[in-house]
C-alpha cells in the first residue's frame, strides 16, 4: 500500500495495461456473476402473486425463509449427505491417485481413464442406470433379493440418500483423484532419491513425502466437493419420477426446493431469497475450510 | 417473430393498422374475422400434441398469406413454464398453445389468455361434450377450445383376470373390490391395479362419484373434500389401500410400471382414454389380452364417469397475431382441419366425431379387435360435469406428491386426512397467491 502510494510512476502505469489484461474476464465476470447475483437479490425482495403481481416485501422472503421447516429439512440432509459423502470419496480418490503413482500397477493409463470415465457421464445418464441397477423390481438388487430371500431397498426412504451418495461417489472419485494424481506427479524426484538412499520404505514414503504433497490439493477437493453436493439436485429430481416411494419431497435438497418454488409455485421471489441464502452459506463453509487449509499448510 | 411483423410492416402499409390493431395490448377489444389477407403472418403454435401438424396444409392452402410454425416446446410443466417465463418476458409468446384442462384456469383467471367470446366461440359449445365445455369454460366465458378428451375408463387384462375366475369385467365398484381380492389370490405380484399416490386417479374417482370438491368463482375457491361424493370415493379407496389391494410400489411411467403390465402383473389401469395410443408400446407381450370399459359405477345400472386427462388450446392474451391464430385454431380442432388430425388418431370431444360411424366402428389387433371407440365414445358423453380445478393446481399437485409420502410409504395416517392436510396447504398458498381460498 505504501509503495503504492509514494511511487507515481507505478500507479500511472497501473490501470491501463493491467485493466487492459483484466478487461476480458472482468466483463465476462460483471455479466455472468455479479449482475445476476445482484438481481437474485433485487427479486428477493418482492413477492409474485398470482393475483395482484409483483409487491415489494422488503426482507419478508427471508424471514419466511427462516422459519420454513421444509428449508431446513432440505439444508439439513444436504449437510449431512456432505459430512458423511464427501470424506470417503475423497479418501477413494486418495487411494486411487497413491495406487497409481506408486508405479506397481499394470496398465495405469487404462486403469486412470477407466476411473475417470464416470465424470464424463452426464448426471442423468448415470442416475438412470444405477436407478435401474438399484431398483428393487428389476434391477441388479432384485436379482440379489431373489437370490438369497431378502427384501433390501436401495430407494426406501431411508435408504435413498445412501444410495445418492453411492451415485455421486462414482462419478466423482475419478476427477477428485486426478487432482491428487496431479499434485503427486509434481513432487521433485529428487526428494524419492532421497529417501532412497536414507532406506525409507514404501509407507514411510508414502507417510512423509507424498500424503503431506497433497494438502494444497485436498483443500481445492474437498472446497469443490462441498459446492458440489450443496447443490445436489439432479439425481434427486430424476430418482422422483424413476422410483416410487423413494421418500424424495419437492423440497428434499434445497436446489430442488428453489426450483419447485420457482417453477411450481411462481414464488421466484422466495426462490431467489433461498438461492442466496444457500449460496451464502455455502461460501461461509468454503471460506472456513480454505482458511483451515492454508493454515495447516503454512504450520508444516 | 418480431421479424416477420417488421417485414409485414415495410411491405404494406395499408395494412400496418390492422396489424398493430390486432397485435397490440391485451386490453384492446380484437375484432373478429379482420384477418389481413395481402401479408405475410407467420403464426407460431405451441404444442405437444403431434397430430396438429396435420391440419397445417390445408390451413396454408385456404390462408396462403399465412405459415403456420408448429413447435414442441416441451410436454405439460416444461411447456407451461416456457410460456409463464415469455409472458413474464414479454417476448417469445406463441399465438396459440396447448394447456391440459387442469391448467387452465391457472392462467385464464390472472388474464394471461384471450376469452374468445369476442370470436362467436360461445356458439360451438353445443358441438362438445358438456363436461369438456364445461373445462374451458372459466367464470362463463370459453378460454380455450377442447382439442384432446380423455374419458376415464378401465383398461383390464381380460386373460389375467379369468385367471383369476373374474369372466366379466366388474362393473361397479364393488365388483371392482371382489375382483381384487381374486387377483391377489393369484400370489405373488398380482395386483388388480397400482396406485402411488397419483392424484388424477383418486380424483377421477371422486369426480365420477359426485364430488366437487373444488368450486371456483373468479379468485374466489373453495375447497372441500367431505362432501358425501368426495367421502364415498375416498372411503372405498382406503379399503383398497388398506387390504393391500393396490400395488403402491409401482408408479405410472415408470419401468416398473411397463413391465407390470406386460407380464400381466397389474391386471387393470383406470386411466384416460388417450392410453390406447400408449398401452400397445408398452405392454407388447400382452398383445390381445386388454380390453377396454367404462369405469365401474358406483350404484348398479348408473351412468356416471370422470374426465382424466385431455387438452385445450388457447390463445395467450399477448399472443402477436390474434384474429389469425383464432382462425387457425377454429379450423384444427372444430372446423375442417379437424378430419386431418383425427385420420392421425386425435380424440375429440366433438359429439359429431363421436357419433362418426367409421370412428366408432375402428378396432386394433392389440385390443383383441373390440371397437372399444363405442366405449371411449359412450364414456366421454357420461363425465360427470360441473367439475371444476382450483387456479393453482399444478402447485396443489406437487404439494400432494409430498404429503402423501408417508401414507403411501408405511401406512400413516389416511386419505381422509392426507386430503385434509392438503387443504390446510392449498388454503395457505392460495391465500398468500391472492386468492380468497376457504
Amino acid at each position: 500500500m505504501t509503495l503504492q502510494t509514494t511511487s507515481p510512476l507505478r500507479r500511472k502505469r497501473r490501470p491501463t495495461t493491467g485493466l487492459l489484461f483484466l478487461a476480458p474476464f472482468g466483463l465476462l465476470f460483471i455479466f455472468v456473476f455479479i449482475i445476476p447475483i445482484l438481481y437474485s437479490a433485487y427479486i428477493s425482495l418482492f413477492q409474485n402473486k398470482l393475483i395482484g403481481g409483483q409487491s415489494f416485501v422488503g426482507l419478508d422472503n427471508y424471514v419466511r425463509l427462516f422459519k420454513d421447516p421444509q428449508f431446513y429439512d432440505g439444508a439439513i440432509r444436504v449437510v449431512v449427505f456432505t459430512a458423511i459423502q464427501v470424506p470417503i470419496m475423497l479418501l477413494c480418490a486418495i487411494l486411487l491417485a497413491l495406487a497409481v503413482d506408486s508405479l506397481r500397477l499394470h496398465g495405469t493409463r487404462f486403469f486412470r481413464i477407466v476411473v475417470f470415465l464416470p465424470y464424463a457421464v452426464p448426471a442423468i445418464v448415470s442416475t438412470l442406470m444405477w436407478g435401474f441397477m438399484l431398483g428393487i423390481r428389476y434391477g441388479l438388487i432384485g436379482n440379489l433379493n431373489d437370490a438369497l430371500g431378502t427384501r433390501f431397498d436401495p430407494f426406501a426412504p431411508e435408504t435413498t440418500m445412501a444410495s445418492i451418495g453411492i451415485m455421486v461417489t462414482w462419478g466423482f472419485t475419478g476427477y477428485n483423484m486426478l487432482i491428487f494424481y496431479a499434485a503427486l506427479r509434481a513432487i521433485p524426484r529428487e526428494l524419492y532419491e532421497a529417501a532412497a538412499i536414507d532406506g525409507a520404505t514404501e509407507m514411510q514414503v508414502v507417510r512423509n513425502i507424498k500424503l503431506p504433497a497433497l494438502r494444497g490439493s485436498l483443500t481445492v477437493t474437498v472446497i469443490f466437493s462441498i459446492i458440489g453436493t450443496f447443490q445436489l439436485f439432479n439425481e434427486p429430481n430424476i430418482l422422483s419420477s424413476l422410483v416410487s416411494n423413494s421418500g424424495i419431497t419437492s423440497y428434499y435438497t434445497p436446489n430442488l426446493y428453489a426450483y419447485t418454488l420457482a417453477f411450481t409455485g411462481s414464488q421466484q421471489g422466495y426462490a431467489a431469497a433461498l438461492a442466496l441464502v444457500m449460496a451464502a452459506f455455502t461460501i461461509v463453509i468454503a471460506y472456513i475450510v480454505q482458511i483451515r487449509g492454508m493454515k495447516n499448510a503454512f504450520d508444516k | 417473430m418480431r421479424k416477420t411483423r417488421i417485414a409485414a410492416v415495410a411491405t404494406a402499409l395499408t395494412a400496418v393498422i390492422a396489424l398493430a390493431g390486432c397485435s397490440g395490448s391485451a386490453d384492446e377489444a380484437p375484432t373478429a374475422g379482420a384477418i389481413p389477407t395481402d401479408e405475410p403472418i407467420t403464426l407460431t403454435v405451441w404444442s405437444w400434441d403431434g397430430t396438429v401438424e396435420a391440419a397445417v396444409p390445408g390451413f396454408e392452402k385456404k390462408y396462403p398469406n399465412i405459415t403456420v410454425d408448429v413447435v414442441n416446446a416441451g410436454s405439460s410443466t416444461d411447456e407451461y413454464t416456457a410460456l409463464d417465463n415469455a409472458i413474464q418476458a414479454g417476448s417469445g409468446v406463441p399465438d396459440i398453445a396447448m394447456f391440459e384442462y387442469f391448467v387452465l384456469p391457472f392462467f385464464a383467471i390472472p388474464g394471461k389468455l384471450t376469452d374468445l367470446s369476442v370470436y362467436g366461440a360461445d356458439e360451438l359449445g353445443k358441438d362438445y361434450v358438456e363436461a369438456a365445455w364445461g373445462e374451458v369454460n372459466i367464470d362463463g366465458a370459453p378460454y380455450a377450445l377442447p382439442s384432446d378428451y380423455g374419458p376415464a375408463a378401465m383398461f383390464y387384462n381380460q386373460k389375467v383376470l379369468a385367471e383369476a375366475g373374474v369372466e366379466e369385467p366388474p362393473a361397479t365398484w364393488d365388483e371392482f373390490y371382489e375382483a381384487a381380492k381374486k387377483v391377489r389370490a393369484l400370489g405373488g405380484d398380482h395386483y388388480i391395479t397400482n396406485d402411488s399416490a397419483d392424484i388424477f386417479l383418486l380424483l377421477s374417482l371422486i369426480w365420477e362419484s359426485g364430488g366437487r370438491p373444488f368450486q371456483v368463482e373468479g379468485t374466489d375457491v373453495k375447497i372441500d373434500f367431505t362432501d358425501e361424493g368426495t367421502a364415498r370415493a375416498v372411503e372405498y379407496w382406503q379399503r383398497m389401500l388398506d387390504e393391500d389391494l393396490i400395488n403402491t410400489k409401482i408408479t405410472g411411467w415408470s419401468d416398473d410400471w411397463n413391465r407390470g403390465l406386460n407380464d400381466g402383473t397389474l391386471a387393470t389401469q383406470l386411466i384416460g382414454g388417450w392410453f390406447t395410443s400408449t398401452l400397445p408400446e408398452r405392454a407388447p407381450d400382452a398383445a390381445g389380452d386388454f380390453r377396454i370399459a367404462e369405469l365401474p359405477q358406483w350404484e348398479e345400472g348408473e351412468r356416471s364417469g370422470a374426465e382424466n386427462g385431455g387438452s385445450a388450446m388457447a390463445i395467450p392474451a399477448d399472443a402477436p397475431n390474434k384474429d389469425a391464430a383464432y382462425a387457425f385454431l377454429e379450423y384444427f380442432t372444430h372446423g375442417e382441419g379437424l378430419q386431418a388430425r383425427i385420420d392421425e388418431g386425435a380424440f375429440v370431444p366433438t359429439l359429431s366425431f363421436l357419433e362418426d360411424e367409421a370412428f366408432l366402428a375402428s378396432t386394433n389387433e392389440f385390443f383383441g379387435d373390440q371397437a372399444y371407440n363405442e366405449v371411449l365414445a359412450s364414456a366421454s358423453k357420461n363425465v360427470g360435469t360441473g367439475w371444476q380445478y382450483p387456479p393453482f393446481f399444478s402447485w396443489a399437485r406437487s404439494s400432494y406428491e409430498d404429503l402423501s409420502a408417508p401414507l403411501y410409504n408405511s401406512g400413516e395416517g389416511t386419505l381422509a386426512e392426507l386430503l385434509e392436510t392438503w387443504r390446510e396447504r392449498m388454503t395457505e398458498y392460495g391465500n398468500e397467491q391472492g386468492f380468497a381460498v376457504s
